[in-house]
């Protein structure tokens, strides 16, 4: 039997995974409420396709809180999400309780991998302190996305294994669990393999870095990014899967996070990171563009505007709105009547002034001088350009992501302003 | 980043004005006795900040709950020494002597943009300031000066940096429009260097003091740029004057002996701060 120890996001996307391929898989949390709302099909995270798969699976999920059961498992995954502060630093310290709360009952040969988000050292740290042999600890680097989060847990790209000595065998319960997923395996050293996690997101920064910077270029020079990006897809030092699309900056704290820890890895040993300053201001700068944008366009003419917000989350098919440029924007017109409606926020931990939530898109735009797009959930696409129109009181219509077409918009009567152009 | 310590805008008790005969300071005085706030302005005929005295002279004027807004300050055509830069901070130190005698209710030091060097990129108040001459030294000492003074008292401070001021009553005639205007209507012609490719941030100087009104308000604290967010070429600023008198103003290029540089400003930080506050373009100036 596998076991995934912490029942977050990461957990839950990797039990169900791991059910899939064929596996008995025990799903462990200290909380057994966790567990019995799973079973009665309430989900604690908004994953497309998550719930489906335990449905599918539910044969070979078992849900427990009793630290017996974990006596039974010869491969143990710790799998809780790493979470971040107000600063993106990350919280180890439940993590770090959770391990010393049930490491003593794993068996004595059972082999213990690490998914969760941590440092540079942590694993070797964490291998010594748990007094297990190092050859039985590995660290595997999770490159899960919000939103295709199943999808690239059930056919991953390759799997990063941190490892005491990369060049001795697996052991042969975490081979069988790789081996499953027929990809890739690159074993490498601890340090290693927690740095290539944080390389990865430093690169996807810099894509997303570069792309907003040139979008902005275009929409000040008359080009336009969407004619310039396939451009970039075909070759071959680029890629077709580059962060191509301009967006509101990073979000959603995982790549703020690995931002922050790079920044603290520089200052220690004194390593030029002034790149990572540059990245920073450079999202700040963008999240603000539809706010710049609406001063421009409306609250510079209109001194009693009312603004329609469609999404809050920080980009589409999530509930989590962890550095959303959405209420970055909300609050930052905290004097403005706004009124919001997203398919999975319905409400706000700490309320925003002016703000009220709507039922539905459509409604959200009642009286509406102008209309902001800023999250893209597909069923925002769906809705007619000549309803929008209707219901508005005014034209305008931001549309940073491009959901809409621009002959779409002029036919319907809206004036669109989008990223890149 | 700007905080407001008054949400809705609050007229201050008394605001006092240090520089009087200056340009940002005689704007706002005229705005405050329209708005009907109280207020002292002094100048240097009452308060001269280079004697060793007027810390003493000011300590008497200035009341607890007294909103000081710090004009004062030898501008580049008074010089561009190092004597003028240890007068100005020497001012600036008789000034911070009486701060610490007081318990203030908000300090506005107005600063420059001079703080800030040029660059490709946008300048915001997070911007890392840099000395490129004595003048621009001048004021970020300054900054830290009432800065460390002001955290002391616990005194609320707003580090207020203009842009390039425009406006009728300007008493400096610095390259832009205003010298700009002044040629054109008497010499009927704009002289540029090269060919006025620089884009700068010009600000109304009625726009300063609606901003500086409502830092007041607000009571607010931190650093704003008092910008428009839309840089212009001098050669389109020489363009629009010329325009606005009519026919007949000649707009000369000269050789040009130094590089082009543009400033563009980020206004964010503004809109956020004051959503309500729209700045007026330089046509309808």
């Amino acid at each position: 039997m596998i076991a995934f120890i912490g029942l977050s996001h990461l957990g839950l996307v990797y039990s169900a995974a791991t059910a899939a391929h064929g596996f008995r898989v025990l799903c462990f949390d200290p909380n057994p409420e966790i567990g019995r709302q799973i079973q009665q099909g309430q989900l604690p995270v908004e994953e497309s396709g998550l719930s489906d798969l335990f449905t599918q699976h539910a044969a070979n999920i078992e849900f427990s809180s009793d630290l017996e059961r974990l006596r039974q498992c010869e491969l143990v995954f710790y799998s809780l999400d790493v979470a971040t502060d107000r600063d993106n630093q990350s919280d180890l310290a439940p993590l770090t309780q959770l391990v010393q709360h049930t490491s003593s009952h794993l068996p004595h040969d059972a082999t213990v991998v690490l998914l969760s988000q941590v440092p540079p050292g942590y694993t070797r740290s964490l291998a010594a302190d748990i007094q297990r042999p190092l050859a039985s600890v590995f660290y595997q680097v999770e490159t899960l996305v919000f939103g295709i989060a199943v999808e690239r847990a059930m056919r991953p790209e390759r799997y990063i294994i941190g490892c005491v000595e990369p060049a001795a065998p697996l052991s042969p319960a975490y081979a069988r669990w790789l081996h499953a997923f027929d990809c890739p395996l690159l074993p490498m050293r601890y340090e290693s393999a927690e740095l290539a996690k944080i390389a990865i997101n430093c690169f996807l920064v810099s894509s997303v870095s570069t792309t907003n910077m040139l979008a902005e270029v275009c929409e000040q020079t008359g080009a336009a990014w969407c004619e310039i990006a396939p451009a970039l897809r075909l070759d071959k030092r680029i890629g077709p899967h580059a962060y191509l699309q301009p967006g509101l900056g990073i979000a959603g704290g995982n790549l703020e996070r690995d931002l922050v820890t790079i920044k603290s890895l520089a200052a220690e040993n004194g390593t030029e990171a002034g790149i990572v300053d540059s990245w920073l201001v450079s999202s700040r700068y963008r999240r603000d563009w539809a706010l710049r944008k609406v001063f421009d366009l409306v609250l510079s003419k209109n001194s009693s505007p009312r603004i329609a917000i469609w999404g809050l989350a920080y980009k589409k098919d999530t509930h989590s709105v962890k550095n959303s440029p959405s209420v970055f924007l909300a609050r930052a017109l905290a004097s403005v009547e706004k009124t919001c409606y997203d398919p999975q926020v319905k409400s706000l931990a700490s309320p925003i002034p002016n703000l009220s939530f709507s039922s539905s898109a459509i409604e959200a735009c009642s009286g509406a001088d102008a209309l902001l797009v800023m999250t893209p959930w597909a069923e925002f696409a769906q809705v007619h350009l000549t309803s929008i129109r209707e219901t508005m009181r005014g034209q305008i219509l931001i549309d940073p992501f491009g959901i809409f077409q621009e002959a779409d918009c002029i036919a319907a009567g809206l004036s669109r302003h989008t990223l890149g152009s | 980043m700007l905080q407001h310590l008054n949400t809705t805008s609050v007229k201050p008790q008394r605001v006092v004005i240090l520089g009087a005969s200056g340009f940002i300071a005689k704007n706002l005085a005229e705005r405050l006795t329209k708005k009907g706030i109280n207020f002292i302005s002094i100048s240097s005929r009452e308060v001269n900040l280079l004697d060793s005295g007027s810390a003493e002279q000011l300590k008497q004027i200035l009341k607890s709950g007294d909103s000081l807004v710090i004009t004062s300050a030898l501008t580049p055509d008074k010089g561009k020494d190092v004597a003028t830069l240890m007068k100005n901070l020497t001012m600036a130190q008789h000034i911070a002597s009486a701060i610490e005698a007081t318990d203030l209710h908000q300090m506005i030091y107005i600063s420059s943009d001079a703080v800030y060097p040029n660059s490709a990129s946008p300048i915001r108040e997070t911007s890392p300031r840099e000395a490129a001459d004595l003048y621009s030294l001048m004021h970020i000492a300054r900054e830290q000066i009432f800065q460390t003074v002001a955290g002391s008292k616990k005194t609320p401070l707003c580090i207020f940096c203009p842009s390039a001021i425009y406006g009728t009553g300007d008493t400096h005639n610095s390259y832009g429009p205003n010298r700009f205007l002044r040629s054109a209507i008497q010499d009927k012609k704009i002289t540029l260097f090269g060919n006025g490719e620089e884009m700068r941030d010009h600000i109304h100087i009625d726009d300063v003091v609606s901003l500086l009104v409502l830092c007041l308000g607000h009571r607010s604290h931190g650093t704003l740029n008092a910008v428009t967010g839309q840089a212009l070429s001098f050669h389109d600023v020489a363009t629009k004057i010329a325009e606005s008198l009519g026919s007949g103003i000649a707009i000369e290029c000269n050789p040009r002996s130094s590089l082009v540089t543009h400033r563009h400003f980020d206004a964010t930080e503004r809109i956020k701060a004051y959503p309500e506050f729209v700045p007026r373009s330089i046509d309808k100036s």
